[in-house]
């Protein structure tokens, strides 16, 4: 189960996310927002889990920590992404080769088009390793056959030679998962990376990227769309709805005693939960489209105890309203009552 | 996907025996099978090229003895007696029934000996040996100057991103695809040999440097119909290739440009394109029939024409047999290049 012992006494922030906005500048005037008051810590150790539906945001703000918004020709509008004194959300290209690869590793998102097939396993793993710094070819590879081995990857020497084709998907996926630790980055990124898995590997996986937390003391930021998973694995959880933060606190307490009517419903929809013979517990509507956001809160026309005041204004901004515990819910202090 | 090249078809852990969680070793930790060495397959190929080469034979001997009239009809005309028909009939070897003839014909291509012409007496394999590296040169120099046209052509609209660009590429691209090899050979050397100048309208010269001088002109009308055809297919994959995650793992890594540009771009992406250039070169082959015609060059394709409407017999044969191999080698010869660039094409 939920690991959260790291978060009873707060570690280090890392990563500080604050009102961090991110969108497409369509034509000088017309701005398109993807993300807006993205706002949470990533703390030293923990495994982070960002859940939310398809278009909350949530690869986005991934995005934005690893500096590859302008490949899906995004920029960030606003907002500071501070990390070890430096600006990330304004840090130029130049400053950027030095942390991502080095500072923050990245796990892609497939397994299967993650790796490049045009290389073998050996040759990806020694460019991760000398990425931006000089290292013999020797040493180089004397690090990724150490690499491949901390992966558990069985007879490292064999794969070292081979193509991705050659690999199932879940070795590539440690493969993937060697390759962002060439550095000992102090965080990893990992966006859905069980996407195509099956259900057994996808566990392999997850236990591999906790192995590594507990082992180096590394952050992991995993994004997901898979509740059961995020419990199992995660210490502390953001639930993204509609470009925005709407809830962030430790696994235990979003589950057991939610603070937002969107994760509320989430919790009831959890498949495993489902009582057989009974029709699936769904959340009503779609999630609402980006630039096509509703006034004041953006759940407000899903949400079952939406009052009045919910879609006037602004989206309302992340609150504590538990030691720990934040919520864009006006209505949080209410809401104990009536999700019962 | 066309042309057996299959990209991406990935069977995943799909095989896996049902494995226990806990057990962290069970196979995504295994290293997969080791694939057969290239000359192992290159062997196969060849072997089957072999086998296509025999029923292009078959074929060729069948086909040309099909068609209406024969060599001594061809030769003589209507008005000769029948003792003189008979007399040459005997004389070529046409008296005994096809099949004894295909025998005959097999058992002196083994002794290397693929006959004579039976109008100058010239034997088939002289013939070749003076006209087919006209020919070969034409494709050489065609597939080079395609190559060096379509990559930067493609790379170049896929990479940079002026959002007119892919419009009146794709417009022009069809314009080429549209248009008959014949006629833009014509309009070509109306256009370069008499109104300009630049280009002999007939004649050639053997020998590297001295070709090229007749060669251009008509490789230039096959790049008409290629290039739209490969820089097309080159764009649209570069494009694919873009898309795909790997490519922000290299950006990620930081990899120096020009080796970001070959391993994370143009690499992953030449294969569908090697491949399709290497059968249209297939259909090429039979393009410069045509163009030899129009050029009057002294290739085997002009060489073909003549001999089919004279009915001669052998000099159909070997040309026909040569075609065959030509474009078996020539899809093998792409086959290879594009598994060398990616290994996830598979020789079968």
């Amino acid at each position: 189960m939920s690991t959260a012992t790291v978060t009873e006494s707060p570690s280090e922030v890392l990563v500080e996310i604050r009102d961090l906005v991110i969108g497409i500048q369509r034509t000088r005037a017309d701005r398109l927002i993807l993300v807006d008051s993205a706002d949470f810590d990533i703390r030293r150790g923990e495994i982070l889990g960002l859940v939310g539906e398809s278009g909350s945001g949530k690869t986005m703000v991934c995005r934005s920590l690893i500096g590859t918004l302008k490949r899906r020709s995004a920029t960030i509008f606003g907002g500071t992404i501070m990390f070890d004194g430096m600006d990330l959300a304004k840090i130029d290209e130049r400053r950027w080769r030095s942390v991502r690869g080095n500072r923050i590793g990245y796990v892609p998102q497939s397994a299967l088009t993650g790796p490049n097939p045009v290389m073998t396993i050996g040759g990806q793993l020694v460019e991760a390793v000398r990425c931006n710094r000089n290292r013999t070819e020797r040493d180089a590879r004397k690090r990724a056959m150490e690499l491949l081995d901390l992966v558990h990857i069985r007879r490292p020497e064999v794969v070292y030679d081979q193509y991705p084709f050659q690999l199932s998907g879940g070795m590539r996926q440690r493969v993937m998962i060697a390759a962002a630790l060439a550095q000992d980055p102090d965080i990893i990124l990992a966006d859905e990376p069980t996407t195509g898995l099956d259900v057994t590997v996808q566990a392999e996986i997850m236990k591999l990227l906790r192995e590594i937390r507990t082992e180096f003391n590394m952050s992991v930021v995993l994004v997901s769309h898979d509740l059961a998973l995020i419990d199992d694995v995660c210490d502390r959880l953001v639930v993204m709805h509609g470009g925005t933060c709407v809830e962030v606190g430790s696994v235990k307490e979003v589950a057991q005693n939610p603070k937002h009517p969107y994760t509320i419903a989430l919790n009831r929809a959890r498949i495993e939960l489902a009582t057989p013979g009974t029709q699936l517990i769904t959340i009503r509507g779609n999630p609402p489209g980006v630039g096509e956001w509703p006034s004041g809160c953006r759940f407000s026309e899903r949400c079952e105890f939406v009052q009045d005041d919910c879609r006037v204004g602004a989206s309302p901004p992340l609150l504590e309203v538990e030691s720990n515990h934040w919520s864009a819910c006006i209505h949080a202090g209410e809401l104990g009552a009536a999700s019962e | 996907m066309m042309f057996g090249f299959e990209k991406g078809t990935t069977q995943v852990s799909l095989s896996m025996p049902p494995a226990d969680v806990t057990d962290i070793a069970a196979d995504s930790t295994q290293a997969g099978p080791r694939p057969q060495p290239i000359w192992e397959r290159i062997l196969r190929r060849t072997g089957r090229a072999v086998i296509v080469a025999f029923w292009v034979m078959v074929v060729a001997f069948m086909l040309i003895r099909l068609a209406p009239g024969d060599p001594v009809s061809a030769a003589l005309g209507g008005e000769a007696s029948p003792e003189t028909v008979a007399a040459l009939r005997t004389q070529l070897g046409l008296d005994v029934d096809p099949i004894t003839q295909f025998w005959k014909y097999l058992w002196a291509f083994t002794q290397g000996d693929l006959g004579s012409s039976l109008l100058s007496g010239v034997p088939v394999t002289e013939m070749l040996k003076t006209n087919l590296p006209v020919t070969l040169w034409l494709i050489a120099i065609t597939v080079t100057m395609t190559m060096i046209v379509s990559i930067p052509l493609a790379v170049f609209i896929a990479l940079v991103r002026i959002p007119a660009l892919p419009y009146v590429f794709r417009t022009l691209t069809a314009i080429g695809l549209a248009l008959p090899s014949f006629l833009v050979a014509l309009l070509l050397l109306y256009q370069f040999g008499l109104i300009w100048g630049i280009a002999p309208i007939f004649g050639y010269e053997p020998g590297f440097p001295a070709n090229l001088h007749y060669l251009w002109l008509p490789a230039l009308v096959n790049c008409v119909v290629l290039v739209p055809v490969l820089s097309r297919v080159l764009y649209s994959s570069i494009l694919d290739t873009l898309d795909e995650e790997f490519v922000e793992t290299g950006v990620i890594r930081g990899v120096k440009s020009y080796r970001f540009f070959w391993f994370y771009v143009l690499r992953p992406s030449l294969a569908p394109t090697v491949v399709l250039l290497s059968y249209m070169m297939g259909v090429m082959v039979g393009s410069t029939v045509i163009l030899e015609s129009i050029f009057a060059l002294p290739g085997i394709g002009r060489e073909l024409v003549t001999a089919v409407s004279m009915r001669d017999y052998p000099v159909v044969q070997g040309i026909i047999l040569v075609f065959g191999v030509l474009v078996v080698f020539l899809s093998l010869l792409g086959d290879i290049v594009a598994s060398l660039l990616d290994p996830r094409v598979k020789l079968t």
